[in-house]
C-alpha cells in the first residue's frame, strides 16, 4: 500500500501531468467548444491523484505548512471547478420592457447534471434601458433598469449593466451587446379572444439595416414585419440609444398586401385584425449560475498566501546577496593598492 | 486622433526613451570597462550610479507622458498596443530601477534588461499612436489588481531573464571576462529563480484577479480564450520548471534557458496574443 502510494506520489508524474495539461490547454486554445473536454480532464485527474498521494505520503510537502496549504488549494481548485461544471447553468434571455422574468423564455440553456438552484424563486421585471455610444459607434456603458421585490411587498429599482450583473438567488444576469426593439401587437382573430404579444426585431444598432421579422397567426397567412426606426443614431458623434425616445413605424406585409402602421393603428388581414399597440424594447441577458464562485476565490487566495509564506520562511534564512563578493574583493585590493576609492 | 494633441505626450515619451538608451549605452560601457582589471571594477560602480539615475529619469519622463495622455483622452493606458507598451516600459523600468538600486549584485544585468526595453521602445515608434476608446467593462476595479499584479509578474520575469542572460553569456568564453566581477553562476542561478518564484506568486495573483474581472465583465471566470490559455500555460511552465529543478539535477545553463523561454513566452502573451487572436479578450468588446 505504502509502496503504491509512493509510486503514485512521484514528482515525475507531476511533470508528466503538467506536460499533458499543457498539451490539453494548447488544444483548447481559443476553441474550447470544439475540443473534447477530456484533453483537460485526464491530465487534471492524473495531477489530482498524484497530488493527493504526495500530500498523504511526502513529508517534503506535508511537513511544510505553506507549501501544504498551496498544494491543497491546487487540489481544491480542481475539485471546485469540477463541482462547478456539474452544478452550473448558463442561458440567454431577451426581456421586453415591462415583462416579468419567466423560465420558459430562456434560450440556449446548458446546465450540469447536478444543477439544483432555485431559479423558480427568481422574480424581476424588466424596465427601460440606455446604451451610450462614443463617436464611431463604439459602445459605452449600458444601464438597464429592473424592478426586484424589496421583501416588504413592494418593488426596488436597480440599475445593472456591463460588469454589474443582477444577482438573484445566486443567478447572475449580465446585460449583453444583444438588445433591440420590439413591436407590441394585438392579434384579434375572427370569432376568438384577442391576444397581445411582442415581435422582437434583430439586435440594434448592429442590424440597423435589417429590422425585420415574421409571424404566422394560427389559421392565418405568414405576416412579414419591417420596423422603420427613428432613433437619432449619429455614427460620427456621441449618441445614446434610448428606446423611450425612439419612434417606429411598422410595415406589415402579407403576400403582396403592404401597409404602414403608426402606434395604435390596426389593419385587417386574412383571419383577423392586427393592431400595432406601441414600440417597445428588449434587453438580452446572459444568465450564469455557479455555486462554487466564492469558494474558488477564497481557496485560490489562501493558496497564494500559503505559497508566499513558504518562500518567506525558506528565504528568511538566506538573505538576498547584497553585493558581489568577487567585486568587493577586487575593490578591497584596488583600494589597498591606492586605487580609485568609491 | 488629432496629430497636434498627441504631440503633447510624445516628446515626453521620446525623451524618456532617450534616457533609457543612454542608460543602456552606459551600462554596456561599464561592463566593457569592467574587463580591464581591478580599477575597471571601480569604474563599473561609478557608472552604475549614472545608469540608475538615467533609468529613473526615463521612468519619470514616461510617467509624465502617460499622465498627459491620460488627462487628454480621459482614461488610463490599458487598451491598445501603443498604450500597453508605454505603460510596460514605465512599470518594467520602475521595478527594475528599484531592484537595481536595492540589489547591487544584479546591476550588470542592465546589459540584457535595457536592450529589451529599448526593443519595446522601438516597437512603440513604429505604431500609430491612435487614441483608444474605453470599453465599458474597463471601469471595473479588478482591472487595477489584474494589471498591477501582471506588471510585477513581467518585471520579475525580466530580472530573472537578465540574470539568466548573464549566466548564458558567461558560458561563451569570449564574453566571460566581462562578467568576472559577478558572483559564481550558482549564486546567480539561485537569485534568478528567486525572481521567478516572485513572478509565480504575482502571476497567480494576476490570474485570480483576471478571473474575477472576467466573471464581472463577460459572465464567466474562465473560458480558455487565447489570452487566458496563454497566461495559464505561462503559469504552468514556471511551476513545471520549479518542479523539474526539484526532481532532476538540471544544469544551470539549461535552467537559464528555461527562464529566458518563460520570459519570451510571457512577452508574447502580453504583446502578441491580444492583438493577433480574434478572441473576446482583445480588450475592445
Ligand atoms: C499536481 C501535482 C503536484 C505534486 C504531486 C506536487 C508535489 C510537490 C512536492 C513534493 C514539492 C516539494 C518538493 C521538495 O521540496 O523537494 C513541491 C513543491 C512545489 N510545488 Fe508542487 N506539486 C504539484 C503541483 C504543483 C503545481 C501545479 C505547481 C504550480 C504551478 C506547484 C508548485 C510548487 C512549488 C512552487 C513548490 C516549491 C518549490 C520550492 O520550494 O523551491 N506544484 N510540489
Amino acid at each position: 500500500m505504502r509502496k503504491c502510494l509512493r509510486f503514485l506520489a512521484s514528482t515525475k508524474f507531476t511533470l508528466l501531468g503538467m506536460g499533458l495539461l499543457a498539451v490539453g490547454a494548447a488544444l483548447s486554445y481559443d476553441n474550447p467548444v470544439d475540443t473534447p473536454v477530456w484533453v483537460l480532464v485526464v491530465p487534471m485527474a492524473i495531477l489530482a491523484v498524484n497530488l493527493l498521494a504526495a500530500i498523504v505520503s511526502n513529508a517534503r510537502i506535508n511537513r511544510r505548512g505553506g507549501l501544504l496549504v498551496f498544494h491543497i488549494s491546487l487540489l481544491g481548485i480542481v475539485i471546485l471547478a469540477a463541482i462547478g461544471r456539474l452544478t452550473h447553468m448558463v442561458a440567454h434571455i431577451e426581456m421586453v420592457d415591462g415583462d416579468t422574468f419567466a423560465i420558459e423564455e430562456l434560450q440556449n440553456v446548458r446546465r450540469g447534471p447536478w444543477h439544483s438552484g432555485e431559479l423558480e424563486k427568481v422574480i424581476f421585471i424588466q424596465g427601460p434601458y440606455t446604451v451610450d455610444y462614443a463617436p464611431g459607434m463604439v459602445r459605452g456603458p449600458t444601464r438597464s433598469q429592473v424592478l426586484v421585490p424589496d421583501g416588504q411587498g413592494g418593488w426596488e429599482r436597480r440599475v445593472v449593466g456591463d460588469d454589474k450583473p443582477l444577482i438573484l438567488e445566486g443567478y447572475r444576469f449580465y446585460t449583453t451587446f444583444n438588445k433591440g426593439f420590439a413591436a407590441v401587437l394585438t392579434w384579434m382573430p375572427d370569432g376568438a379572444m384577442p391576444v397581445t404579444g411582442t415581435v422582437h426585431m434583430p439586435s440594434y444598432p448592429l442590424f440597423d439595416f435589417r429590422q425585420t421579422n415574421r409571424w404566422t397567426p394560427p389559421d392565418g397567412d405568414e405576416i412579414r414585419f419591417w420596423l422603420q426606426l427613428e432613433t437619432g443614431l449619429t455614427p460620427d458623434e456621441a449618441w445614446t440609444l434610448d428606446p423611450r425616445q425612439a419612434e417606429g413605424t411598422l410595415v406589415v406585409k402579407v403576400g403582396e398586401h403592404r401597409v404602414e402602421l403608426a402606434p395604435g393603428e390596426a389593419v385587417r388581414l386574412p383571419g383577423g385584425a392586427l393592431r400595432y399597440e406601441r414600440l417597445s424594447s428588449w434587453m438580452g441577458y446572459k444568465l450564469f449560475y455557479d455555486p462554487t464562485l466564492q469558494w474558488l476565490f477564497i481557496v485560490a487566495v489562501v493558496g497564494v498566501l500559503g505559497l508566499s509564506a513558504h518562500f518567506w520562511n525558506k528565504y528568511a534564512t538566506h538573505p538576498w546577496p547584497q553585493a558581489s563578493s568577487a567585486l568587493d574583493k577586487e575593490l578591497e585590493v584596488a583600494n589597498a593598492g591606492g586605487g580609485k576609492s568609491l | 486622433m488629432n496629430g497636434e494633441e498627441v504631440f503633447t505626450e510624445l516628446p515626453w515619451f521620446y525623451t524618456g526613451l532617450a534616457a533609457y538608451m543612454l542608460a543602456t549605452l552606459l551600462a554596456v560601457y561599464g561592463v566593457v570597462r569592467a574587463r580591464s582589471g581591478p580599477a575597471g571594477a571601480a569604474v563599473t560602480r561609478t557608472y552604475e550610479s549614472a545608469v540608475l539615475l538615467l533609468i529613473t529619469a526615463g521612468v519619470l519622463l514616461l510617467t509624465i507622458s502617460l499622465a498627459v495622455r491620460w488627462l487628454r483622452i480621459g482614461h488610463g493606458p490599458f487598451v491598445n498596443l501603443f498604450e500597453l507598451l508605454i505603460s510596460q516600459l514605465f512599470s518594467l523600468g520602475l521595478v527594475y530601477a528599484i531592484a537595481y538600486w536595492r540589489l547591487p549584485v544584479i546591476r550588470p544585468t542592465a546589459v540584457v534588461v535595457m536592450p529589451v526595453l529599448l526593443l519595446m521602445g522601438a516597437w512603440v515608434l513604429m505604431i500609430e499612436p491612435v487614441d483608444s476608446a474605453y470599453p465599458p467593462t474597463y471601469y471595473n476595479k479588478w482591472l487595477w489588481a489584474h494589471v498591477g499584479f501582471g506588471k510585477f509578474f513581467l518585471a520579475f520575469c525580466l530580472v530573472g531573464a537578465g540574470l539568466a542572460g548573464i549566466i548564458l553569456m558567461r558560458g561563451i568564453q569570449r564574453l566571460a571576462p566581462f562578467f568576472r566581477s559577478l558572483p559564481p553562476d550558482k549564486v546567480l542561478d539561485h537569485l534568478a529563480w528567486r525572481f521567478m518564484i516572485l513572478a509565480l506568486i504575482f502571476d497567480s495573483l494576476m490570474l485570480i484577479a483576471g478571473a474575477v474581472w472576467a466573471q464581472d465583465a463577460w459572465g464567466r471566470y474562465w473560458a480558455w480564450d487565447a489570452l487566458e490559455t496563454s497566461s495559464f500555460l505561462n503559469w504552468l511552465f514556471i511551476g513545471a520548471a520549479l518542479h523539474a529543478r526539484l526532481t532532476y539535477r538540471i544544469p544551470i545553463r539549461v535552467g537559464a534557458l528555461a527562464i529566458i523561454g518563460i520570459f519570451v513566452f510571457a512577452f508574447f502573451t502580453y504583446f502578441g496574443t491580444p492583438f493577433v487572436s480574434e478572441a473576446a479578450h482583445k480588450g475592445v468588446i
